[in-house]
This record gives structure tokens, sequence and C-alpha cells, in this order.
């Protein structure tokens, strides 16, 4: 029996994303907080876990330490054995023109020589920044079935919003399950159709090598879905669509972020991290070394997520407890997800806020604005922060990492960014 | 805390704890889980971690599986690398014993082999089976700086106590001079906790004298005492032995206390989160955190990863993954891992081992007295305490009421009616 893998996955994790400002200042999207006690690249890690892919290269190029810290050895995705791995690749120096990955495709262009060694059968490219249940086997079988040179996984999503992904017009070839892909177009002014790119591709090597050769040489934006699906197309290659069905969260904007984390509540939530079989990295942070959740006398906890290492003395609505969030008596929490260790003081109010690693909140704060909650936008706090007692902060704020004491010392209007 | 590589520990952890009852009757009482994501033996071993201490042997005796399964590679508390290592040393049969372990000092004799193969200056011996936290690098600095051939870690409890405890009698400068085994009247407030620092080659001198001499507070501490040096290392604080039912749940309710003085995040102990149900760990999903429904009511608990809680929950200590369902109500309980409490459903004072299912309806815990005691093991449950064992679904519908037993795995069909009387087992 040969066990060697004969799919090889590239995970592209570099990007920062500027839309989620400040909680991107210090880490890539890819290693973002979600849900409790997770990473965004754990969805993707974890569905390649259970696919049975291990053979894995992540390719990173910004700020990597809280990516490279959370990967590890890759022990905890089970990626560490004989035929098993994590490699991850940073853009490097070397004979020739080298230089940082200067978008998607050039990221996997510096690394063909990668590629080449492990000589797999197929290369699944897959984006870390998405929160979704797959399991890419049935993708790749769909693939070989048809000999294709390229299958891109694709979702339907609302017409009005379709215009911000790529979109793949698919034939009725396989119908439920998928088709040749007969147009596709990155991010259309006037859509044509909904089925949009999960940014999962799965290629043959040899056609992926010889499209990046020629893109590499060309002067142009070095995407996957500005330049490499396009030419693809263009030269008439076997391009198909996969049809996914799930649930796809993504996390390009603030406010898209925060409700892909309140898809983890509510009565049925759309999330179900166990059925789904998420795993994380327990090491990083100290996550195993949390005692349990402690709850005082007087708290209340309604339709939210708190994991270990958090004492919840006041009340909490609504909202997501990374470990070691503290929220005292007297205080509440609404609508808002808060990262490790943030401390809520006494009488505190929080409403529809994100909020980084290591925030203290004073006593008596109101940050964000009362009222429904489908009216405001979240507030963002940066990481590092001792925010005063009575600060008062409005909805759709931006709150810069670490910053002193005076920059609170006024009230911060709905709306305003503090730098 | 730099490294201690010349300090060699032995943990004893063979106990059976019997009157536990149904909570030891698959594992020994190191196993058995406690404050929610630990087990007991997480304290010795954290203690053992947190002073630098890299070499390590853990007896065991009394079935030893769940032991071995949670220990691991040890890789939880760091004794994974090339001078570090936990080795379970399991009772053998050699070229003329061929028998369990018969004391405490027995068991160490039995290693000898072991202590030998792995040199060391100084030995440290404790017990496995005790909540507290310790500085084994403070002791160990005054059993240096004392020069003491033997180490006696002793607590300072009130003298109405000391009748349980072997107590030792110390001169002004600490030296025990007197030891009494569970004396009638108390002539000092040091109590012996079963934890010793020794001087290796002392010890193994001492073990070589007479093979007669099995135990450590018996035989082999009164002949030092009275020829050697043996100082008394006095420690204030948190420590329980936990040997009881009674005792097992009143510590764990001080864990919920914030000024009881147990800590176990602050105190650095460590669980093994990787352990998991049926040793299969690689495809199974991580414990999710804790998810509270709208309408849930929580109050005085702590709730582990991967529990979700739909109804009301007070003055409680949750594993991970157990369910309480909507309309259930978990008061003054003990719920073990992935136990499910379905709609309607009453616990109170109950002790549930893992996996236990508790049908629609159902009140364990049921009736105004606390009494009678178990008519079984009147001197296990006496205070209103019921226990459940593992894997047990209790019917919907049913009364079981205070100081009951059930024994685990039992089935619907093993309830002879829905109404199981205070004191009666199933």
């Amino acid at each position: 029996m040969n066990l060697k893998p004969s799919t090889l996955a590239m995970i592209l994790a570099g990007g920062r994303v500027n839309e989620l400002n400040v909680l991107t200042h210090y880490r890539p999207k890819s290693a973002v907080p979600f849900g409790g006690v997770y990473r965004v690249i754990d969805f993707a890690l974890s569905n390649l876990m259970r696919s049975g892919l291990e053979r894995i290269a992540i390719l990173s190029q910004f700020r990597s330490f809280s990516l490279i810290n959370h990967i590890g050895i890759g022990a905890a995705w089970d990626m560490l054995g004989k035929n098993r791995g994590v490699s991850i690749l940073p853009p490097s120096g070397g004979y020739g023109n080298t230089s940082w990955y200067k978008g998607s495709a050039d990221a996997i262009y510096q690394n063909i020589d990668f590629i080449e060694y492990h000589n797999p059968k197929e290369v699944l490219i897959l984006s870390g920044d998405h929160v979704y249940n797959m399991d890419y086997r049935e993708m790749i079988a769909y693939h070989r079935e048809k000999d294709a040179d390229l299958t891109i996984a694709c979702v339907q999503v609302p017409m009005e919003k379709a215009h911000r992904f790529g979109l793949a017009d698919i034939d009725n070839e396989d119908g439920e399950q998928g088709g040749r892909v007969q147009l596709y177009k990155e991010k259309p002014d006037r859509p044509q159709c909904n089925w949009a790119s999960l940014t999962v591709y799965c290629f043959k090597p040899k056609i992926l090598i010889d499209i990046l050769k020629v893109n590499a040489s060309e002067n142009s934006s070095f995407e996957f879905g500005r330049d490499i699906i396009p030419r693809l197309m263009y030269e008439q290659k076997k391009v198909y669509g996969y049809k996914f069905r799930g649930y796809w969260g993504y996390t390009r904007t603030m406010e898209e972020y925060w409700q892909t984390n309140m898809d983890l509540l509510g009565p049925e939530p759309k999330i179900d991290l166990e059925k789904w079989g998420v795993r994380t990295n327990m090491e990083h942070r100290d996550v195993c070394e949390c005692q349990p959740l402690k709850i005082g006398p007087s708290a209340s906890i309604q339709d939210s997520l708190v994991y270990n290492g958090c004492i919840v003395e006041g009340r909490v609505e609504r909202s997501i407890l990374f470990p070691g969030v503290h929220v005292k008596k007297g205080a509440v929490v609404k609508d808002s997800v808060l990262f490790f260790n943030n401390k809520v003081g006494h009488g505190s109010r929080l409403e529809k806020v994100v909020s980084d690693v290591n925030v203290s909140i004073g006593k008596a704060c109101m940050i964000g604005d009362p009222g429904p909650v489908e009216i405001k936008e979240v507030t963002v706090l940066g990481w590092n922060n001792f925010i005063p007692d009575n600060t008062q902060i409005g909805s759709d704020c931006t709150v810069y990492p670490a910053l002193p004491p005076e920059k609170f010392s006024r009230k911060i209007k709905t709306g305003e960014m503090v730098r | 805390m730099t490294k201690n590589e010349s300090t060699l520990v032995l943990i004893l952890a063979g106990g059976v704890g019997s009157r536990l009852n149904n909570l030891v009757q698959t594992r020994a009482k190191p196993a058995v889980p406690f404050g929610g994501i630990y087990r007991i033996i997480d304290f010795s071993l954290s203690n053992v971690m947190n002073a630098g201490l890299t070499q390590v042997g853990v007896l065991t005796q009394y079935k030893p599986l769940s032991l071995m399964r949670h220990l691991g590679t040890g890789e939880a508390w760091d004794f994974t690398g090339r001078t570090r290592g936990v080795k379970i040393l399991p009772p053998r049969t050699g070229s003329k014993d061929s028998d369990w372990y018969k004391g405490t000092a027995d068991a160490v004799r039995q290693n000898i082999d072991f202590i030998k193969a792995h040199p060391s200056q100084e030995l440290i011996l404790l017990s496995g089976d005790h909540i507290y936290n310790m500085d084994f690098d403070d002791m160990l600095a005054s059993h240096r700086d004392k020069n003491a051939d033997v180490t006696i870690g002793m607590m300072v409890v009130p003298k109405s106590e000391i009748h349980q405890f072997g107590s030792g009698i110390t001169d002004e400068n600490g030296r025990i001079i007197e030891w009494e085994e569970k004396p009638k009247v108390a002539r000092t407030n040091l109590a012996s906790m079963g934890i010793y620092v020794f001087n290796t080659q002392y010890l193994l001198d001492m073990l070589d004298h007479d093979k007669e001499e099995t135990d450590f507070g018996m035989h082999i501490l009164p002949r030092a005492i009275e020829n050697h040096n043996v100082f008394a290392y006095p420690f204030h604080g948190y420590w329980r032995d936990v040997g009881t039912v009674q005792a097992y749940w009143q510590a764990n309710m001080d864990v919920l206390s914030d000024d009881a003085g147990i800590s176990p995040e602050e105190w650095g102990i460590r669980p093994n989160v990787e352990e998991n149900v049926g040793g299969r760990i690689a495809d199974k999903a991580d414990r999710p955190p804790a998810r509270f429904t709208a309408g849930c009511n929580v109050k005085s608990s702590m709730v582990s990863a991967g529990c979700v809680i739909e109804g009301e929950v007070t003055n409680s200590v949750l594993s991970p993954g157990v369910h309480v369902k909507p309309g259930a109500v978990v008061r003054d309980s003990i719920l073990f891992h992935d136990c499910v409490i379905e709609e309607g459903a009453k616990l109170d004072l109950t002790i549930l081992d893992k996996r236990t299912r508790v049908g629609k309806d159902t009140i364990v815990g049921f009736g105004e007295d606390k009494e009678p005691a178990n008519v079984q093991y009147p001197s296990h449950l006496y205070t209103g305490i019921t226990l459940v064992g593992k894997e047990v679904e209790i019917p919907e519908k049913a009364r079981i009421g205070r100081n009951c037993i059930v024994k685990p795995w039992a089935k619907a069909a093993d309830f002879p009616s829905l109404e199981v009387k205070s004191g009666e087992s199933v």
C-alpha cells in the first residue's frame, strides 16, 4: 500500500486584509481569534484533517509570529508523522529574483520547487480565512472524475452581494454536483450569476506550474481570481465548478467578522463546532491550563459561548468570551466578542464591541451606543489597552492598540477613530 | 524555576480509596476526576512540575489503566524531553518476591533498581491522592539547609484533628524527636502529610536494613527519628485527603468559593486536556466553548468547555460535555464528563460519574431529610449525597432519594421500581 499522500494542500495565509483593521495590526487574518477559543485558520486545518489530507504547506508573510506559534508542530491536527506534516513557507531570498509574495499566485509560484519535490497528483489550494465545514475528498473525487485541469469550489450567495466575489457561471453538466465553468469574472460590477468562489482550488500540478510560470513573466497582479483563472478560461482548459451547499462564513469586514461569530449563537447555531470536528492548538496561549469557567452568585449568562478560564460575575448576553475574560459584578456585556484576557470592570457596559487581547476596561465605562443591535456598527478595541474608569466610547469606533490613558479623557463619539 | 536534576520523585498512586465507593470502581483514587477538568493526581504532578523537578516515577497497583491513560507521555506536565521523564512503576515479580506492594516502604523497596538507575542526591516521596499546593523547591532548600537525613512535610492542624494523622513532636530547631501514629492525646499540632524528602543514599541504606519493614509511618520513620536527623517542614494552607465521599464533595464545593483557599489555576495545576473518551483523540473535535442558551440560569458554579446549559445550575461543578436540558435543575451537585440531564429532571446533592443520563422529570436526591444513611455502606454515605456510577441510564419519572448508590452501567431494567428510597442501592 502506498501511504504517500497523493494530494498536496497549500493554504494561503499571508493576507492582512485592511478591513479588519486593528485586529490585523499584529497578526495575519488567518490567525485572528474566532468563536471563543479558535483561530480562523483552524477551520481550514480541521477540514483538511478530517479529509485525510495531512501533507500541508502554509504560505505566510505578514507578521507571521502569531500564526507560526499557533500551528506549532501541527500535532493539534494530527499532522505529524512520516507522511504527515505542516510546512510553513515564508518568502525567502535565493538565487535569482526573489521578493515578498506579490499576490496569491506569486506565493505559489515562489514555491514551485516545494510542489515538485512532493510530486502530488493534485494540488489543493485554499484560503485560511474562511469559516466552513467541507470534506475536500468529495471535491477531489469530482475533479478526478471530470479529469479537470482546475476545479473551483463555489457556493451560492445572495445576488445583491455577488459583486464582492469571484463568480463562476457553472453549466448543468452534473446538476447538483457541479459542471463546467462557462464564464468566470472576478468581482464584476454587474453580476450575471451568483456562484461565488470559496477560494478552494484543485489543480493538476503541471497545468498549475505552467500557468504560474507564464503569469510570473507578465505585468499583472499575480492573483488567482484576477489572473490565473481568467487565463485558464481563455486557454479553454477544463475548468469545473464544484457546488458546495453548506454554511460559508467570510470575515472580510468587521461587520462580517462580527456576524460570523454571532452565527455560533441562537437556538440553532449555523456553525456546529462539535459536529464540524473543529480542533485548535490548546498549547497556544496556554489554553489547556485554564480552569473551568467560574460563575458568580449574581451572574447571568444568556445565549452566549464562554470558554474555560473565564470568570463571570456580571451579565453576559449574546456574546462570545475567550479564555481569561473577567466580567465583574454589575458589568453588562451584550452582542460582543471579547478576546483572551479582557477585563470588564464593575458597572461597565459593552454593546456590540469586538475587543482584542489584553484589554482592561475600568469601572462604569460605556462602550458602544445603547439601542437595538441592528442599527449600530461594531466598535473595535485594539489590543493591550487600559481604558480608564468612566470612559465613554460610541458605536462604529476604532481604538488603536496600546494607547496612553489620556486618549480616553474625552468622550469618543460614534464613528470616531482613536489612534 | 530552574531545572532540578539532582532530585528524584516517587509518587505513590496505588491507593484504592475504597471509601469513595463507586468512584473508584473502575479507577484508582488518584485518577478520580476533580474540579471539573482535573484528576486528583494532577495536583501532585503539577506541584512537582512547578518545582522544576524532571524525573518522576509513579507507583501504581490498583486499577491503573485510567491513570496510565491520563499520564500518557507526561507531556501535559512538561515531563518529556532529553532529561525529563515520567515512568509508570507497577508491581512485578522478581527473582524471589512475587507479590503486590505490601506497604509504602515495600513499594519503594521493590523499585530500588529504578532509584539506582536515576542517580540522585535526594528523593522526594509523596502521595498522589491529595488536593494541595506545595513548593517542593522550598522544602528541598530547607532539607539541605538543616543537613537533614529525612524531612517530613507536616501540616499545621487544629489539635482536635491530630488523632487522624501521624504526628511529630519537634525541638526548637524543627527536628522531630518523637513520633506518634494517630495519637489519642494531642501533644503537637503538626500532622504528617505523607510527603518526605530523603537523602537518596540514606533511604537506600534504611530500606536495606530489614525487609520486614514495609511501611514508612509504622516502621522506618520511628527508627530514623530515634537514630538520625529527621526534620519537620511545616505547611500552612489548603490540603485535603478527599478520602471520603463527603470530603470529596466538600473539596469540590471549596473550588466554587472565593475564600476556601483553593484555586487550581492560580496554583498552576495542569490537567491533561488531550485525554479523551476511548483514547481516540486524533479525529475528534476539541471541546468547544460552553454554550448557554437564552433562558438558562447558572449561578455559583464551575462549568467546563463542551457543556450545553439550557436549564438551571446552582452551586455545582460540571466536567466537560455535560448537557443540562430545558427545565432541568442541578443543585449542589458534581457531574462528570458527558452526563445528560433530560428535560424537567432535578438533581440535588448528587454525584454523577461519566456519561450518565438522567431521564425526563426524574428526581435524584429526593426527600427533605438527609437520612437515613446508606443501608449497604452506612460509613460511606450518610450526609445526604447520592452517588450514581458510570454510564447509568436512569429512567424517566423516577424518584431516587438521599444516600442512594446506583451501580455503574445500571440500565432502566435494573431499577426494581421507579422509586428508590433514601439509603437504598440499585
